[in-house]
């Protein structure tokens, strides 16, 4: 692209203005976020960009009169078994339809399409009743089986795009070697689509830790809460406590924020196609 | 791979004489139409035909169990009087009831639907217009900047929706948000009295501020994925003709990744149509300001917090069925362009 771009001075301040807005439009939420967490005045800091001082008494007050290590907790066990879950299921399916060719292989992908579509708000109210009835309302299980269902379009889609890219030939090979299909899955397909395996079910955790409206509406005990609806209960009716709001949500963003980094380049163009944000 | 072929597990052995009956006894066999060579060969159709479903189905199962059967259920709920009871709940066919009442509301004409469709609008054409700017941006840029943008809009997309929308709330919060004390300082409103959350229009203003950025990531990176498909040789035709930059783009850029525009032009606006925590978690938007009902909201307000189920439900068929619309579209333009190879 330089060699169209006649690199005159005022292009360049240009394109170092665009660049520099760019950056402040993106991070400056980070940025106010992350020193309000760690300002000692976080109330009152108004329009300082800087903060007054550095402190973790923030932190202090939501682990030890907010129990929010609770929710953290909480929030890491759901995303765990949702991996765990997701990752099997979504790698089997993705097998079937990227590896074999049946009727109806279609019409399964197209329903898969069709689901993750559907708004969360349609699904809260009927299964809400149905985990009341199942008696699964402020579970933890409840709420991960809801979960595991979420992330699997998204990661079925995600995955087939993987085993894809593996080698026909190479399973071949194996059968050559003599394994049966289990141990060609075991020995040979699982160890090439491991990386993928790794980056979508990191994606199948990031649902779940984000989710909002189901663990919001499921879990009525607050020893039960998930750290994104944790941090719901610290918002005050006509005053906040934006220091500790904004330590918890600082707690909550940062894992995801480097977890998405680092998966995002081995994700690629699956992400066109899933729907990603909640 | 050698190794791990190697040094396998127990279940080896065993498997080892399915596969060579079900895989390749016929062609290592050449003599044909023995007994042994059909039973293999009906076997290997058997396992053919069952193995993609099997491995299908605790997917497809957790699937309709989770997300098809709640949508059928829903359907039903939106045709009920649904009560709870001790014990569980009762439902009393109302049959279009709902739905009567729904669409005859004017908090649904005067409220509701404006603040969804034109919240939904403002946020898809910000979103592509913004994500546009920079995938260009992106594209002119050295290697090290394109990297630190690159990184810098990642963090903006993976900002949660919840604690992003928090630090929104943060920034325009009644006298001590940062953009509170800013407006103060110029004179431009009173920050003593001036609550941005009130009244629909900011409020909406500061949730278009909030979904565009947490959405235009997304439209970035994809439009400067199709952005690097373009074969320069085109620009150069374009310049030699004497194109300015505003005519290459529309007379090159957008005809070419044209596909690229209408998936993410499509994806954002089923995101944009069904957003919801961002606006819920907001101030008033938890149902105590009915200004800002979005559909999403309005639904889920009759359900939970006015125990009317059915009011509910058939609010959320009604969303369903909107986003559905958009999802044929959608996955009509994936087949036209046979970018998809399913």
């Amino acid at each position: 692209m330089t060699s169209l771009a006649t690199r005159g001075p005022a292009r360049r301040i240009g394109l170092g203005a665009a660049v520099a807005a760019l950056l402040v439009f993106t991070l400056f939420p980070v940025y106010w976020m992350v020193s309000t967490a760690f300002d000692p005045k976080a109330l009152t800091r108004g329009s300082d960009l800087l903060p007054s001082g550095v402190t973790l008494d923030h932190f202090q007050l939501v682990f030890e009169r907010g129990n929010f290590g609770t929710y953290l907790l909480n929030s890491a066990i759901v995303g765990g078994a949702t991996i765990l879950a997701a990752a099997v299921l979504s790698l089997f399916a993705a097998i079937a339809v990227a590896r074999f060719r049946f009727r109806f292989r279609t019409s399964v992908l197209i329903m898969i399409l069709i689901v993750q579509m559907v708004p969360l708000e349609a699904l809260v109210i009927p299964l809400f009743i149905q985990m009341r009835d199942y008696e699964m309302l402020n579970s933890l299980l409840g709420l991960s089986v809801v979960y595991i269902a979420l992330s699997l379009p998204f990661a079925i889609w995600t995955l087939r795009g993987f085993v894809a890219t593996v080698p026909k030939e190479v399973e071949e090979a194996a059968y050559i070697d003599g394994a049966s299909w289990p141990r060609m899955f075991w020995s040979v397909l699982l160890p090439l689509v491991a990386p993928g395996l790794v980056a979508t079910s990191i994606f199948a955790f990031i649902t779940a830790w984000n989710e909002f409206v189901f663990a919001y509406t499921f879990m009525k005990g607050s020893d039960k809460y998930t750290a994104a609806v944790g941090i719901y209960q610290f918002f005050g009716e006509n005053s906040t406590a934006w220091g500790p709001v904004m330590a918890s949500s600082t707690l909550v963003t940062l894992p995801v924020m480097i977890f998405f980094v680092v998966v995002h380049r081995k994700l690629g163009s699956g992400l066109a196609a899933g729907a990603v944000k909640g | 791979m050698k190794d791990t072929l190697i040094g396998g597990s127990g279940r080896a052995a065993r498997d080892t004489e399915d596969t060579l009956a079900a895989g390749r006894t016929a062609p290592a066999n050449p003599g044909p139409g023995t007994d042994t060579d059909a039973t293999a060969l009906r076997r290997r159709r058997r396992v053919e035909l069952t193995r993609p479903w099997l491995l299908l189905a605790p997917a497809l199962i957790v699937l309709a169990g989770l997300l098809l059967w709640p949508l059928v259920q829903v359907g039903k709920l939106s045709l009920q009087d649904y009560e709870v009871k001790f014990g569980g709940g009762v439902g009393t066919f109302t049959g279009f009831d709902h739905y009567a009442d729904l669409l005859t509301s004017g908090l649904l004409w005067k409220t509701v639907l404006p603040n969804t469709v034109f919240f939904a609008v403002a946020c898809v054409g910000l979103t592509i217009a913004l994500g546009t700017l920079v995938a260009l941006l992106l594209n002119r840029l050295g290697t090290t900047w394109r990297l630190i943008c690159s990184v810098a809009i990642l963090a903006a997309w993976a900002m949660p929706a919840v604690t992003g929308t928090y630090v929104w709330i943060w920034l325009f919060q009644p006298q001590d948000g940062l953009f509170s004390q800013l407006a103060g300082a110029a004179g431009l409103i009173d920050p003593e009295t001036t609550n941005w959350f009130t009244e629909r229009l900011p409020f909406y203003a500061i949730a278009t501020v909030n979904v565009v950025h947490h959405g235009f990531p997304f439209v970035a990176i994809t439009v400067l994925a199709g952005l690097l498909t373009i074969p320069k040789e085109l620009y150069e035709a374009g310049m030699i003709d004497g194109a300015n930059a505003w005519q290459r783009f529309w007379k090159i850029t957008v005809p070419t990744i044209k596909p690229v525009f209408l998936v993410v032009t499509i994806l954002s606006t089923i995101w944009d149509f069904k957003v919801f925590t961002q606006i819920f978690v907001m101030p008033g938007g938890n149902g105590s300001n009915p200004d800002v009902y979005n559909l999403g909201v309005f639904s889920y307000i009759e359900a939970f917090a006015k125990n009317d189920y059915g009011a509910g439900s058939a609010a959320a068929v009604l969303l369903t069925l909107l986003l559905l619309a958009i999802t044929v579209v959608y996955i009509r333009t994936l087949f036209r362009q046979g970018e998809e190879e399913l």
